[in-house]
């Protein structure tokens, strides 16, 4: 995990768990805090931590940097830092575990990986399949590449919350 | 493998384009129907198609008019015995596609690959209606609308499909500009499978009918995630019935595998006969 200070604020960008994102904000509890939760559940962080004033989805993002943001108070020093940094911020009203574009796309990578387990296709056809049949950007195996950790946290997450066991991963997603 | 001579069956949307395809690859196809008028307006349809592509200078008159030439349409007792490939693409019944596979595996000469269009049907239950014989070149050809323009098609093998067919056909296709995907016949192949989440998701994110929350999901998966269309436009283009049952049926296939569970408002929405755009409303309204 990595931060960046300014004025009163912390923005904490990368991955960790969920135990070192609490410490955190603990740890700086006299401080506004703006931190990635993409493979969490912004609601259980917002309930427990007041000094969390924001948070956002970058774990998942391209090159282009594109971002989901959610903020208590719209926060334009926020926004203009994170365009500074490269981002390209989107406000989002939702909170939903996981965001909106991490929690989708990780169900399409896990029934893909579900796919693959049963022999369906390969990796190289089930992406081909997915950007030729229905214009994904990227099929979901490169989707993953170098996500697997993020994928499988947050299906953890939303199958705890949920207990619904849709949310369950493949056991290919380790 | 050189498919030269095809037949396709049924010249409805998905018929009527991938016989457009086929005859663009310079084959000679002749798109058949039961019905005299459905053929005429497919063939009007191809021909207009083929025209405003010269219009654009995507394709030469010369070569229009060639092609003009290689697609004839007519009833099935017409068509040649001896043609390569024969790919249904009717109405998605079970036991009216049975009875066609049984005609056609009698019609049609030894070497001839039965392929099917079906995105509902195993290969393999339509398969037990052709002789013992054609089993092993009897595949699943699974296009994508409009079959002209997507590139992909799913190469399915049956439980008897000759292995090296289905390779023969990955590789023509791949050497014609498709982008073609091998697959087991399992429900809803790979496409209508993985993207299943795409819908069901999105769905369980927003809960209600909040028409606001809809278009934030649509924004960030179009802006975010680069998707051309959000999961609810792009529902409500499909067909809000049409997206329901293929849900139902990849759920049903799976013994109702709580990853393809559909969604309660989807059901809702369909017993309430709000289909989308073509019942002007669906998650969206269109005045």
């Amino acid at each position: 995990m990595t931060s960046v200070s300014f004025s009163n604020k912390i923005i904490q960008f990368g991955f960790g768990t969920k135990v070192e994102k609490k410490n955190f904000l603990k740890d700086h509890s006299d401080k506004d805090v703006f931190m990635d939760l993409s493979c969490y559940d912004p609601a259980e962080f917002y309930n427990e931590y007041p000094n969390l004033k924001g948070c956002f989805a970058a774990l998942f993002c391209d090159e282009e940097k594109k971002i989901e943001i959610h903020f208590k108070e719209r926060n334009l020093e926020v926004l203009s830092k994170l365009n500074e940094l490269g981002f390209k911020p989107f406000e989002v009203t939702i909170i939903s575990c996981g965001f909106i574009f991490p929690r989708t796309i990780v169900q399409i990578i896990n029934e893909a990986h579900y796919a693959l387990e049963e022999n369906v296709a390969s990796k190289k056809d089930i992406d081909r399949a997915m950007k030729y049949g229905v214009n994904y950007p990227k099929g979901p195996f490169e989707w993953s590449m170098g996500r697997e950790t993020y994928v499988k946290v947050l299906l953890d997450e939303l199958y705890q919350k949920t207990n619904d066991k849709r949310y369950l991963a493949s056991k290919l997603i380790k | 493998m050189n498919l030269q001579k095809i037949v396709v069956i049924g010249a409805g949307t998905m018929g009527s384009g991938i016989a457009q395809w086929f005859t663009q690859q310079m084959c000679f196809v002749e798109l058949v129907d039961s019905s005299p008028e459905q053929l005429s307006k497919a063939l009007a349809s191809i021909h207009s198609s083929w025209d405003k592509l010269v219009e654009k200078e995507k394709l030469t008159s010369c070569q229009v008019n060639q092609m003009k030439k290689l697609l004839e349409v007519k009833s099935l007792d017409k068509v040649s015995r001896t043609s390569d490939l024969v790919i249904e693409a009717i109405i998605e019944n079970l036991d009216i596609k049975k009875e066609l596979f049984k005609n056609l595996d009698e019609f049609f000469a030894p070497h001839t690959i039965i392929a099917s269009n079906t995105s509902s049907f195993p290969i393999s239950m339509m398969a037990e209606a052709v002789s013992h014989e054609r089993k092993s070149r009897f595949v699943g050809l699974h296009f994508f609308n409009p079959a002209t323009i997507m590139k992909l098609v799913e190469v399915i093998k049956g439980k008897e499909t000759d292995e090296k067919l289905c390779f023969d056909l990955y590789q023509w296709f791949d050497s014609k500009d498709k982008k073609p995907a091998l697959c087991k016949d399992s429900p809803g192949f790979i496409v209508n499978r993985v993207a299943r989440n795409f819908y069901g998701e999105p769905l369980r994110i927003v809960e209600d009918e909040s028409e606001g929350k809809m278009k934030e999901v649509d924004r960030i998966l179009r802006e975010v995630g680069g998707f051309k269309m959000g999961p609810f436009e792009l529902m409500d283009l499909i067909g809000i019935d049409v997206n329901y049952s293929v849900t139902c049926s990849v759920w049903n296939a799976y013994n109702e595998e709580p990853r393809f569970a559909p969604h309660a408002l989807q059901k809702k929405m369909v017993e309430e006969r709000r289909f989308g755009r073509k019942t002007k409303r669906g998650f969206y309204k269109y005045d």
